[in-house]
């Protein structure tokens, strides 16, 4: 047995290789002789995995694929391929593809030919599995739920994850504060687990950021931006080294408000002058921080040039105010993406009223090219979806609920926590997801507007934790 | 596959520890050995075999971690008291608590883990545990399960977090009344558009990334400078020292390039501080520091191992030093082990040394003779009178080689004060080429005081003891003074006859052919025919090839 043949990477060119004969299905016939060289690719490259493991299965978990239970892992240059194949999969209600033995040309063809016709039918589930029936080395499974249970302990989970954090970078900054040294061994411990939960759960610790404490505002948001920032990162396609990184620098970014007193963080009413000027220190703080507490290394010196220039926008403005920089960091630029995406957010500070997620989202829109990136804006317009995590929307049912996870699929159809019946009655709160839709094909749900929850005095805490 | 239920526990348990064992002594030799060295291969490759061996044939490898043993399955197959050397503490401390191999292992797996467990956290491990190490690497086959209590930081701060954060939720009637006003509310919805990422985004991506993996270095570098704008007087010292740290890990990194850009931004700061001069004063440590043998000793081991600089860039950065650095530079030029790092070091000193000679001087009295000969070598490039008086120094020093790049040396300095001393004196070197290249320098300078000296030995007690080849040295750099009074001497000796030391006196007439010979001198035709057909074998020689040259105008072919 060849133990050195790269599992990891064949798996990944499968399902891309799906993917692209799906595609082309669409738009030709399977038999077409262009079509099948495209067939003839993915049937060699399968057939290797199925003489190896004796068979083979391509799942959807969540929002990524499996490959006889190990999760394949994207590259940048999968990515399309992996969310376009993962939009079909769910629109068939579909799951899971098992071949189990090799695989033939014209087996791949006639599978695709169902597949591409089932689209349109009511139950394309039930139309797929059973036009396949003849097909004796292919079988499908129904599209899972992960099951509530799961969800729970994933949850608590994903809370520990996000709570350690705040805990920990609390600590720093307060040992910062009194000049002792800090453990960059745990710190990024603490990264690596979060990058991890993103890895896994990304939805859900995405949804740990809506909570906002704004007694320890520095904290919950230090490590929001971190969350935030490594999940961008993930969508840009970075490997785990530099997401590390990315979360530790990112984590790491407001290191300088450590040095600023307390009753200008925490001030109720504007500031005046001279508090903008300590204010606008807290970049350059930040770096000689940075240095104090770690000695010179990459991470070091990328996590200095993103507290530097973190307020530094694209066209030169922001602060501290130098001369333009030729051409702001890849890290800095993400960074500022999730720093003001969080602060306006949940920032009381600058004593502005927080401002809800879509909202946010679409004033971070007109900012594009001035001060923010937009092709970085792009990947993370597509991360947040049409409706952010956190947004309270009025349902089309009349029921109140809080958008909850984003839907790959579709991000304008995302999955929303009702916390009310139609008629505004409290209930226990429950999760629906957007793009189901009832017998006739019409959607469930739909939303019908957003609002400010802030304005109403809703508490997403409740619903998140 | 095999797993512990369907064998005996005696069948898996002494593999298992042998297994371990290897690890534990493939860990020491990585540890001992550089990764260049064939040890440190084999130990990979033996380590593989092992382990590869024994999943092919019991299957996976759970290990479980305690703080002084290892267990597989609920049997100890390691145990340690020792507080250093203990493999399962290793594991335990950062919080390991299983460890699987699966098989499919590959060898650079097994050899990656290998790497990350002799990592030497003692040296640079403030900052890494093994798990950071394991975690980075992402094993397919290694599967680690990590105590998460590990990195709790605060038991109870969840809890008290999440209390918080709750507050008191709304009340029934509370909320139907928060509903009532959403529903009157006016939608002023304003979702973005997303758009979906497209090919051309990902290009764009691509490139992007690209950029990204260039060094930080140049523009942590410019934002250093920075902070003068912001800083207070007293900031200055703190600011400098932050450079000085980024200088030294350019270096440290092989950076140069960042290191000169320090350099030279520290020479020409921007006038943005509130009291330029005293940040120029400070700024004077980072030229210092530049100078100091601990930088210049990194530089060293920079050179040695391989990293040589682009060529501007190194000399940019030598003319940014000054002076003081060439003791720095001095005392690593004898350490270095590659040809190509001292020359780097060689033609620094050519520049530095120009700017103090004395300083390059103290060189001389270097206890490693290479090393005073590098410097003669440099004396000789820097080309300046001024050391002259050291290179007459050095004329005597003990070693044969270095008085060879002495004499290379004097011989440059043709009419400078002291040379020509220094040339006749190395006439009577011990050392037959010693002596032999003074001649040659000598005859190189083709000036009447140099021919004085070059006559008078000749005709000097003992000259015609001398070995054949060194008279003939003598002999040859006559014919560099085509003169009348050469062709005369010449001749004189030509004609020399005698009935004492009949052969050396033979060797003498042959070298004074040969010198006629070589000046063309066709006066002395008529006597060299005659020589022709000597008895003397050499003096017939040395007369038939000097006629040839004399007629045609080159030596025979022999
Ligand atoms: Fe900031
Ligand atoms: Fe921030």
């Amino acid at each position: 047995m060849d133990s050195s043949l790269d599992i990891s990477r064949l798996s990944r060119e499968i399902v891309s290789q799906l993917a692209v004969i799906v595609r082309t299905s669409q738009l030709h016939d399977p038999r077409n002789i262009a079509v099948a060289t495209s067939i003839e690719k993915f049937v060699s490259g399968a057939n290797v995995l199925i003489l190896e493991e004796s068979s083979m299965e391509i799942e959807i978990v969540g929002e990524y694929f499996y490959l006889n239970g190990e999760r394949v892992k994207f590259t940048m240059e999968h990515l399309l391929n992996f969310d376009f194949l993962q939009r079909e999969f769910k629109k068939r209600a579909l799951g899971s593809i098992k071949f189990m033995c090799e695989v033939s040309t014209a087996d791949m063809q006639e599978f695709l030919t169902v597949f591409t016709s089932c689209q349109f039918s009511a139950e394309p589930f039930e139309d797929l599995t059973l036009k396949i029936e003849g097909l004796r080395c292919i079988s499908v499974g129904r599209l899972r739920r992960i099951s509530e249970q799961s969800d729970i302990d994933m949850r608590k989970t994903v809370k520990r994850t996000y709570f350690n954090a705040v805990s920990f970078t609390r600590g720093v900054m307060n040992k910062i504060k009194v000049g002792e040294r800090i453990s960059m061994k745990k710190a990024k411990r603490v990264v690596e687990t979060m990058v991890d939960t993103l890895l896994d759960k990304e939805e859900f610790l995405l949804g740990m950021t809506v909570i906002k404490n704004y007694d320890e505002y520095t904290f919950h948001h230090s490590v929001n931006v971190s969350i935030i920032s490594v999940a961008l990162g993930q969508r840009l396609g970075l490997d785990r080294k530099s997401l590390m990184e990315l979360g530790l620098v990112a984590l790491f970014h407001d290191i300088g408000k450590t040095l600023i007193p307390n009753e200008i963080l925490n001030k109720p009413t504007a500031f005046d002058e001279q508090d903008w000027k300590v204010m606008t220190r807290h970049p350059l703080s930040g770096v000689k921080l940075i240095f104090q507490m770690k000695s010179f290394d990459s991470a070091s010196v990328r996590a200095a040039i993103v507290a530097y220039e973190h307020h530094i926008h694209p066209d030169g403005s922001g602060y501290p105010g130098v001369k333009p920089i030729a051409e702001l960091d890849l890290f800095s630029r993400i960074v500022a993406i999730a720093d003001q995406y969080d602060a306006m957010t949940s920032s009381r500070i600058y004593a502005r009223t927080p401002m809800t997620p879509d909202k946010a989202l679409a004033l971070m829109v007109k900012r594009i090219s001035s001060q923010l990136d937009p092709l970085l804006m792009k990947f993370f317009i597509n991360l947040a979806g049409t409706y952010p995590v956190g947004t309270l929307v009025v349902l089309d049912t009349m029921e109140l609920g809080i958008v909850f996870s984003a839907n790959q699929s579709d991000n304008s159809r995302p999955k929303v926590k009702v916390i009310t019946g139609p008629g505004g009655n409290r209930i226990e709160s429950w999760v629906a997801d957007l793009t189901e839709k009832n017998a006739a094909g019409g959607y469930l749900r739909s939303i019908r507007k957003t609002v400010d929850h802030n304005k109403y005095g809703i508490n997403l805490a409740e619903y998140f934790l | 596959m095999l797993t512990l239920n369907t064998m005996s526990a005696e069948d898996i348990l002494r593999p298992a520890q042998e297994l371990i064992q290897v690890f534990q002594r493939a860990r020491k030799s990585l540890r001992m050995y550089p990764a260049n060295n064939p040890v440190y291969s084999r130990t990979i490759e033996d380590a593989f075999r092992r382990s590869d061996g024994f999943l092919l044939e019991y299957g996976d490898l759970e290990l479980k971690f305690r703080q002084n043993d290892i267990l597989l399955g609920d049997q100890v197959v390691y145990q340690s008291q020792d507080k250093e050397d203990n493999f399962a503490f290793f594991f335990f401390k950062d919080g390991v608590r299983e460890l699987t191999f699966r098989r499919g292992l590959s060898s650079m797996e097994l050899g990656e883990f290998l790497r990350a467990i002799s990592f030497d956290f003692e040296r640079h491990g403030e900052e890494e545990d093994i798990v950071t190490l394991l975690w980075e690497r992402d094993f397919e086959h290694i599967k680690y399960v990590i105590d998460e209590n590990f990195l709790l930081e605060d038991e109870v701060y969840e809890n008290r977090a999440v209390a918080q954060a709750k507050g008191e939720s709304n009340d029934e009637p509370e909320l139907k009344r928060i509903y009532g006003e959403i529903m009157k509310e006016e939608d002023v919805s304003g979702q973005p558009e997303v758009a979906p990422v497209t090919k051309a985004d990902l290009h764009a991506l691509l490139k992007e990334l690209e950029r990204d993996s260039v060094s930080k270095l140049p523009k942590l570098t410019a934002m250093l400078f920075d902070f003068f704008q912001e800083a207070d007087i007293s900031e200055y010292v703190g600011t400098v020292d932050l450079i000085i740290d980024a200088f030294e890990y350019c270096i440290k990194t092989g950076d140069l390039r960042s290191a000169v850009g320090l350099l030279a931004k520290a020479s020409d700061p921007p006038p943005v501080a509130q009291d330029v001069l005293l940040m120029k004063k400070e700024l004077e440590r980072l030229l210092e520091f530049a100078s100091s043998p601990e930088i210049v000793g990194m530089l060293g081991e920079q050179l040695d191992s391989g990293e040589l600089f682009e060529t501007n860039i190194f000399e940019e950065y030598v003319r940014r030093l000054d002076k003081s650095a060439v003791p720095s530079f001095i005392s690593i030029l004898g350490e270095l082990k590659t040809i190509e790092a001292r020359k780097r070091i060689i033609n620094a000193l050519v520049f530095l040394g120009g700017k103090d000679i004395q300083a390059l001087a103290k060189g001389l009295s270097d206890h490693r003779w290479y090393v005073v000969r590098n410097i003669i070598y440099i004396f000789r490039q820097i080309g300046d009178p001024g050391v002259i008086e050291f290179l007459v120094k050095a004329a005597r020093h003990q070693d044969v080689r270095v008085r060879m790049e002495v004499l290379r040396a004097l011989g440059e300095f043709e009419g400078q004060q002291g040379v020509l001393p220094a040339l006749r004196e190395a006439l009577d070197d011990p050392e037959a080429s010693i002596r032999m290249m003074a001649v040659r320098a000598l005859g190189r300078m083709k000036s009447a005081p140099a021919k004085k000296i070059i006559l008078s030995r000749i005709n000097g007690k003992g000259f015609i003891d001398l070995d054949f080849n060194e008279k003939k040295e003598y002999f040859e750099v006559l014919a560099n003074w085509p003169e009348t009074e050469t062709e005369e001497f010449l001749l004189r000796v030509l004609r020399t006859g005698s009935f004492f030391k009949k052969s050396k006196v033979a060797e003498l007439r042959a070298c004074a052919a040969y010198s006629l010979g070589l000046m063309g001198c066709r006066g002395a035709l008529g006597h060299l025919e005659k020589l022709k057909n000597a008895k003397n074998r050499l003096l017939s020689d040395y007369s038939y090839r000097a006629i040839k040259r004399i007629e045609y105008g080159q030596q025979p072919g022999h």
